[in-house]
């Protein structure tokens, strides 16, 4: 390996590990206070600050001593010690502060009850779910510090070369990192959506959940860090990927201060970022959520609906043996609930634009125009993602129906607009060779296709070729021959490469050959020439955008 | 990754819808928005690169190379990183190819140097230069361009010939001779006395005048000598065990020839029906006998450019040539083995007017057959098996 270069990562590999560290930290800690506030508003009563507290604490304490334990073999001896005694110190630790979080009294109560033996009590609610999420909270962070030694925090075992034989993953590691960030994202999201929502009056009246907007800020905050975090925390780990797999293909990096102007970029791109979020709008002045709410409402009723339908369906045939047996039905189901009523739109935004409100019109036009670039970009993303998907969906005879429509309907339209532009053209041809026969040079007109031969037709098209080209920018020289011009003309038309190997083929053996010329050969090269014409307007169409 | 993006965006949305907020619609801006904008920076700022090499596109062999590469990044985008792989011909720089990571800010230039070393004949592509980059976080693939690629000409060893035993027929040139037969009458180098039956054209009448007895004014003999090489690289008419050697040794040897001629401000031309890599479909244009340096470069990038190639004979291409070739012209034939209709169609060009002289390239050639039947046609041959061999060409002969 290049030395300078191996200095380098080892350097990058120290500072990246204390920076991808921190961020892990922060991002974790994120997660910890969304949880912090979930138990809170579902559980006021248990100390959802310490419970957070101990997450967090866990969290500091695994990345410490992550790469102490990570030396330790798997399930050997040493390992069950070292895992062992510490998980007996945070189940003490923890049940004794669970304990003191209620106060001196109970905390000597408890005390008192575990030393007369009354270990039931030690196992309260509280202290499972805090026990619960000590395991999360230690094992979350091996998950990152895992997959970022791998990228490189490691360098020893980043170089390692995967011996042959060995099944290696097929995800690779920096992939495997953006996953977890985003999969964390989601449980964060969804967390914080139910920290937004009023558990304990939802749980009372389940019809009508209830908004806690005083909770919403803090959570919010959260999550949307978590996010910030997360995105630095991958460009990081981008960098680092790309510096050992650089190491490990020995290429040697000219650049000294590539590092700095990476640091620099992605500070400005997240920046950048944070700035297009706080400029777009937010607003729902159209009422478009209110709109997809209600939507999701009909699809809810309609499953509801259907659900309804199943149970009486069910219901009807249970009752028909018993009936036949002369014995009372079943009493029918309960009415099942009513499909939940979604919380009322918000008083700020009405369903239909106000009149005169143009600033919310303004508004509402650039959150659809947002939304719909925003999923379009994601759909078209998604599909290039994924390039088998249209042949999967082809597999489901409907939507095979439905492309093979599209497709044909497509090809209709194509066919029927490359008609109608040629009819345009032959017109226009035909009123310009009317005018051009009435002008000055009565022995100059245009040359009637159907009055020609094969192999003057052959002729006509191949000379059409050398026309249209010349006007492209690929002039043939009076020295070149057709087959030197034909390769002149393929690299100018790559996609064309057949099609002017046949037009030049066919023109050679009609110009300089005694065969006879049929007029289906005349047919084929005409389709030739026309795929060609395709391929020299596209590349003129090209070039003009190219020159704007 | 765009599955678990998708299922985020969609989740977000859900909620967007039953919370009515602006926190998850925030949160659809930041993560489509860091996508997009870091997808469309990568592929953007890759458009904007453009390289330039610069080099000396000829070579003699043994020579070092410097190739000065140029990236300039036109754009107002930086380019975080680019990845640099510039596509070497194995037989010039071996397993250590040309590849570096830079970084681009806008409107900035990085200029690299790296040297090939001059190591084989031959026509060598270099380039193409691959480039790579990507985005910032590392969402997708990294995206790839190619810059063209350039040639290189190495030519062929060439080794200086101080003495060559070519026959000729064409009298009067710049070559000494040792056959009164081709005196030269410009050539004057000295006098003696009348001795009957010298031609009164000879009576130097000055001297005479002066000397009171006649004096005869004696001529150097000379040549013309314009040679026509005709290089056969056939593959199937060499050994096949020492092929490739031999066919190397054959193009050294009408490198050096032609370069002897040249030197000697004679004539000399080249056929060889070897494979042109320029050329798709054709093989190499043959060269007319002509005079001087340029004529010579051109003969040794051909020479450079020639490779081996299976069923293309000789003797076809050489009756083609041999009807525009001047009388008197000499014909080099350098090959690997002697057939039949070679030495007849060299017997027809001795008919013609034309000399022959036939030189064995390479080893695995029973040259003591080949020499008895050439010496029935009177055709000079000569067997080099190694370069060693042609020292016979390197001593300095004196001549009378």
């Amino acid at each position: 390996m290049n030395p300078r270069a191996r200095s380098n990562a080892a350097s990058n590999a120290r500072s990246f590990r204390f920076i991808s560290y921190s961020l892990v930290f922060l991002m974790i800690t994120c997660f910890t206070l969304a949880i912090g506030a979930l138990i809170q508003n579902a559980m006021p009563d248990w100390p959802a600050s310490i419970m957070t507290g101990v997450m967090l604490l866990l969290v500091i304490d695994r990345l410490l001593t992550y790469q102490r334990f990570k030396s330790l073999p798997v399930f050997s001896p040493e390992w069950f010690v070292a895992v062992g005694t510490q998980w007996i110190v945070f189940v003490i630790f923890i049940r004794l502060l669970l304990s003191y979080a209620k106060g001196l009294s109970a905390f000597v109560e408890d005390l008192s009850l575990f030393a007369h033996g009354y270990l039931e009590n030690f196992f309260s609610p509280e202290f499972i779910v805090t026990l619960w999420l000590a395991g999360f909270a230690w094992s979350l962070p091996a998950q990152f510090l895992e997959l970022l030694d791998e990228i490189g925090a490691d360098q020893a075992q980043a170089l390692r070369e995967t011996p042959p034989g060995v099944p290696g993953n097929a995800i690779p590691v920096h992939q495997r990192l953006v996953n977890l960030v985003f999969s964390m994202g989601i449980v964060l999201v969804i967390l914080a959506a139910l920290a937004l929502v009023d558990l304990r009056a939802t749980l009372i009246n389940p019809a009508a959940p209830t908004l806690t907007p005083d909770r919403f800020t803090s959570v919010q905050a959260g999550v949307l860090l978590y996010f910030i975090l997360g995105l630095a925390l991958l460009s990081q780990s981008r960098l680092m990927s790309l510096q050992t797999r650089w190491n490990i293909q020995r290429i040697p990096i000219a650049s000294d201060n590539l590092s700095k102007k990476w640091g620099s970029y992605s500070l400005f791109f997240l920046f950048l970022i944070v700035v297009i979020v706080s400029l777009l709008p937010t607003g729902d002045s159209l009422g478009l959520f209110s709109l997809l709410a209600a939507l999701i409402d009909l699809l809810l009723g309609v499953l509801f609906f259907l659900w309804q339908l199943i149970i009486i369906l069910a219901a009807f045939l249970i009752s028909l043996p018993l009936l036949l047996l002369g014995l009372d039905p079943p009493s029918t189901m309960q009415s099942p609930l009513p499909p939940p009523v979604l919380p009322p739109a918000s008083d700020n935004p009405p369903l239909f634009m106000l009149d005169g409100a143009i600033w919310d019109f303004i508004r509402s036009a650039l959150l659809w125009g947002a939304l719909i670039l925003i999923v379009g970009f994601s759909v078209r993303n998604f599909i290039r993602q994924h390039g088998d998907l249209p042949a999967v969906l082809r597999k489901v005879p409907v939507l095979n129906w439905l492309i093979l429509a599209w497709e044909w309907l497509r090809r209709n339209v194509d066919r029927t607009r490359v008609g109608l532009v040629r009819a345009v053209a032959d017109g226009w041809q035909g009123i310009v060779s009317r005018l051009e026969r009435r002008g000055a040079q009565p022995g100059t007109g245009w040359i009637s296709l159907r009055s020609l031969d094969p192999r003057r037709k052959i002729y006509f098209f191949y000379h059409a070729m050398l026309r249209q080209s010349a006007r492209a920018g690929l002039t043939r020289k009076s020295s070149q021959t057709p087959s030197e011009y034909a390769e002149l003309l393929e690299k100018g038309l790559p996609t064309a490469g057949e099609d002017i190997d046949a037009i030049t083929g066919a023109f050679v053996e009609a110009r300089y050959s005694g065969h006879e010329v049929h007029s289906k050969q005349a047919n084929d090269v005409k389709t030739v020439w026309g795929r060609i014409r395709r391929a020299l307007q596209e590349r003129s169409g090209r070039a003009r955008a190219g020159k704007k | 990754m765009f599955g678990r993006f998708f299922t985020l965006l969609v989740m977000l949305l859900l909620i967007a819808a039953f919370m009515r907020g602006d926190f998850a619609l925030t949160l659809i801006y930041l993560v489509v928005g860091a996508l997009a904008v870091g997808l469309w920076w990568g592929s953007r700022a890759l458009v904007q690169v453009q390289t330039k090499r610069r080099f000396n596109s000829h070579a003699f062999l043994g020579e070092k190379v410097r190739i000065h590469l140029t990236v300039q990044n036109k754009g107002w985008l930086p380019l975080l990183w680019l990845e640099l792989r510039e596509t070497l011909p194995v037989a010039l720089v071996g397993p250590n190819s040309f590849q570096t990571v830079t970084n681009l800010s806008p409107r900035a230039e990085a200029q690299f140097e790296y040297f090939v070393d001059a190591r084989k004949r031959g026509y060598y592509p270099i380039g193409p230069l691959s480039l790579s980059t990507g985005d910032i976080l590392g969402l997708r693939d990294s995206l790839q361009a190619r810059a063209g690629a350039e040639a290189l000409v190495v030519y062929p060893r060439i080794i200086p010939f101080t003495s060559m035993d070519i026959p000729s027929l064409s009298p009067q040139g710049a070559l000494r001779h040792r056959l009164p037969l081709f005196e030269d009458p410009t050539r004057v180098f000295g006098k003696r006395g009348y001795v009957s039956g010298d031609s009164l054209r000879r009576i130097d009448w000055k001297s005479s005048a002066s000397a009171g007895r006649l004096q005869v004014k004696l001529f150097e003999p000379s040549i013309a000598l314009e040679t026509f090489v005709v290089l056969n690289l056939n593959a199937t008419d060499y050994y096949y065990r020492t092929r490739i050697d031999s066919t190397e040794l054959a193009i050294v040897i009408a490198a050096s020839i032609s370069n002897w001629i040249v030197e000697k401000k004679q004539m000399v031309g080249l056929l060889v029906n070897g494979h042109d890599p320029l050329a798709t479909d054709s093989g190499l244009q043959p060269l007319p006998p002509r005079k001087g340096q340029r004529h010579l470069m051109r003969l040794l990038e051909t020479l450079a450019r020639a490779e081996t190639t299976d069923n293309s004979a000789l003797v076809p291409m050489l009756q083609q040539q041999r009807y525009r070739l001047a009388w008197g012209t000499t014909l080099i034939v350098i090959t690997g083995e002697v057939r039949d209709d070679l030495l007849d169609e060299l017997y027809q060009a001795r008919r013609a007017g034309q000399n022959s002289v036939l030189i064995l390239a390479g080893r695995g050639v029973p040259d003591d057959e080949v020499r008895r039947r050439a010496a029935f046609f009177g055709i000079p041959v000569v067997a080099v098996a190694t370069e060693r061999d042609l020292n016979i060409w390197t001593k300095r002969v004196k001549h009378p």
